[in-house]
């Protein structure tokens, strides 16, 4: 066993850039960063929300994370190990200990499989339980651990509802006991009734069990609920990071702020061709409080008042305890 | 005042739609009856399956194949709309009711541009002059928030945003100045600062005396934002119907309606290290099974034998009601929804 005392997961300066189709056979290949160098840890026990709207990088972390996609830079440290370079045998051994639940579990379950099956399957190619009755066994323990009975083992997907889907899709993913659930969107396509049936089962997993967890979510109100600490995303860029009760009580990023006020005034709409600004803060053109510096220089990450919480934005600079790394002389210039 | 002043907008009286299935026959719209007033904003909640969707077509008198009008009228301002001729609900539809669509992306038509669509519209309800029509179609784009009506006039559909596509829908709802705008989730598949530019958008259109807008969503935050009244389905039934003031105030009269507000960690500050969230246990009843007496009553903790024997009778107290033998009067504890 590895020594607990490093964070369970490490992600280190992660960049995903995915190649945009239509390039012609000698113009040059164009790119679009859907991540750009996002780090954050999540700690043993903890569960961690990310937070963003579509197109904001959100899920791509998450499957970088999983190891369903690679990143073009960056690191991914799993309980220590480099994930990133690990492939093959070791890279399946390693594989139980992080599983995923996906959003819609109308897609995510074979069809053709009995859900005794498809719950089981982990177990079998793991060799967790290699005797068909031991597996039935445990797998019966599974249910009963997320709230399905185990007369409805022989059922199909296509016989349960949304809710039942999903703990069946949550019994899969914890059947081989993970240290790490990445979770994304899991109740977003869920009955309004049934959403917090699956967030309890989520915090009771992360309580006995001590399961941490990735939960990837535009829904703030949720994430306030369950998650201990908060990443805040806005187009691929971490803007705002922090335990979860000290973002929302006092958010450092304009736009956390308005995430967290609901107010849709104080939105700006993006200015027509500042969307693509490259290099500079990507949240420039909606920013209502943007400087003039915000126009030359782009924010560095730095730290709000210790305890975790970091912040990319140049109107931190004087509320906390941040100094330059550099002098901008364009503060001047351009006011 | 003349009778036709006094008349509401939309009045919906005892309508029951049945439809046949695999499952055998069922009611996803059963004994409903509501009104909208002028300039008022009518929420329709409910979770899927629970008839609201169904209901929201209906104000249209666009039923799906196998449907079946059991009983009841659809009195838009006077005029019973399931008793009208097709010619009659084609001229109403657009012009005087429209509809505004969850999912944009497959409500418009990927192949024409969007002035096209929507000059489209014009054409064939009004005689304006091509000139006329054009500017009527920037105008229309300007006020649904959208500020360059040339550069989205000339674009298709799949070369805008999310956003962008509900505002033209949005646009192509208000362009001929309908009398009522049903909004069927149109908020849903947008991210949230996106949908509540889109709340705000919404709310502007019922402005004045003579307008209404019904907003079919399942999400309460964006109700209480929007509505003046709230309506809640469950299992095909209209269960309450109470003011807003009231709904997000001391509170609603249905055991549902509560407990739905209840399982939503909104405003209330708590965290998963407080308490579990108060989920609603078990699941919606599908609606070929539904069981005896009150469909709710399996899940309810106020449910005693006689919910599970006997329909439950609406109750009214005051301008709120519902359909249950023991509604809710007291006042819910925490501050709900606070944003």
């Amino acid at each position: 066993m590895s020594p607990e005392t490093g964070p369970l997961l490490e992600v280190r300066g992660l960049v995903r850039e995915f190649e945009l189709p239509g390039r012609t056979f000698f113009g040059p290949r164009r790119f679009l960063t859907a991540v750009s160098d996002v780090s954050f840890t999540i700690r043993r026990g903890e569960i961690l929300g990310l937070v963003g709207e579509s197109g904001s990088g959100k899920t791509t972390i998450g499957r970088i994370v999983m190891r369903l996609l690679d990143p073009t830079r960056g690191q991914v440290l799993f309980d220590g190990l480099d994930l990133t370079a690990m492939k093959g045998r070791k890279l399946r051994q390693q594989r139980r200990r992080f599983q995923m639940v996906f959003q819609d579990p109308y897609a995510s379950l074979n069809p053709r499989m009995r859900v005794g099956e498809i719950v089981g399957e982990p177990l079998l190619i793991h060799g967790l339980a290699d005797s068909p009755s031991w597996r039935r066994e445990k797998v019966a323990r599974l249910f009963d651990r997320v709230g399905l009975s185990s007369h409805d083992l022989e059922r199909y997907p296509r016989e349960f509802s949304g809710g039942g889907r999903q703990r069946v899709g949550i019994a899969r993913a914890i059947a081989c006991s993970p240290d790490l659930l990445v979770a994304d969107e899991p109740i977003a396509s869920l009955d309004l009734s049934i959403g917090a049936q699956i967030i309890n089962l989520f915090a009771s997993l992360n309580e006995t069990e001590r399961m941490s967890l990735l939960f990837i979510s535009h829904d703030l109100s949720v994430v306030r609920y369950l998650s201990d600490r908060v990443v805040v995303l806005y187009r691929g860029q971490a803007v705002e990071s922090g335990p979860t009760r000290e973002v929302f009580a006092a958010p450092a990023h304009p736009y956390t702020r308005l995430l967290v006020s609901q107010d849709p005034a104080a939105l700006a709409e993006p200015r027509n061709g500042e969307s693509g600004s490259s290099g500079l803060c990507s949240f420039l053109p909606r920013c209502p409080d943007a400087l003039p510096v915000c126009r030359e220089v782009a924010p560095k990450r730095s730290e709000v008042d210790g305890g975790g919480r970091e912040v990319v934005c140049h109107l931190a600079f004087g509320q906390a305890s941040w100094t330059p790394s550099s002098p901008s002389p364009s503060i001047q210039g351009s006011a | 005042m003349g009778s036709e002043e006094a008349l509401p907008l939309l009045e919906v009286r005892h309508l029951s739609v049945s439809l046949g299935t695999r499952e055998g026959e069922i009611r996803p719209v059963s004994d409903v009856s509501f009104v909208i007033g002028k300039g008022e904003a009518v929420a329709l909640v409910g979770e899927s399956g629970s008839g609201k969707t169904l209901t929201g077509l209906s104000l249209l008198a666009l039923f799906p194949p196998g449907a079946r009008i059991d009983s009841g009228q659809i009195l838009f301002e006077g005029l019973d709309l399931l008793a009208q001729d097709p010619a009659t609900l084609r001229k109403i539809r657009g012009q005087r009711i429209s509809m505004i669509f969850q999912e944009p992306q497959s409500a418009l038509n990927p192949v024409l541009t969007v002035g096209t669509q929507m000059r489209e519209l014009f054409k064939s309800h009004t005689d304006l002059s091509d000139i006329r029509i054009r500017e009527v179609v920037a105008d229309r784009l300007r006020s649904a928030g959208l500020p360059d009506p040339g550069r989205i006039s000339r674009s298709y559909p799949h070369q805008l945003s999310g956003g962008m596509r509900q505002r033209v829908m949005i646009a192509m709802a208000i362009a001929l100045d309908p009398r009522l705008v049903i909004a069927d989730e149109p908020t849903t598949a947008l991210d949230p600062t996106v949908a509540l530019q889109i709340l705000t958008l919404l709310s502007s259109i019922r402005d004045g005396r003579t307008k209404g807008l019904l907003f079919i969503s399942h999400d309460l935050s964006h109700v209480r934002r929007i509505s003046d009244r709230v309506l809640v389905m469950y299992a095909g039934r209209i269960v309450e119907n109470s003011p807003a003031r009231r709904f997000f105030g001391t509170g609603p009269l249905h055991p549902y309606s509560r407990a739905l507000l209840a399982s939503r960690p909104e405003g209330t500050g708590r965290t998963r290290k407080d308490a579990p969230l108060p989920a609603i246990p078990g699941q919606v009843p599908p609606l070929w099974n539904l069981p005896e007496g009150c469909a709710f009553a399996p899940r309810c903790s106020r449910a005693d034998e006689r919910c599970r024997m006997e329909a439950p009778p609406w109750q009214s107290e005051g301008e709120a009601g519902a359909l249950c033998f023991y509604p809710d009067r007291t006042t819910m504890g925490a501050p709900l929804h606070v944003a």
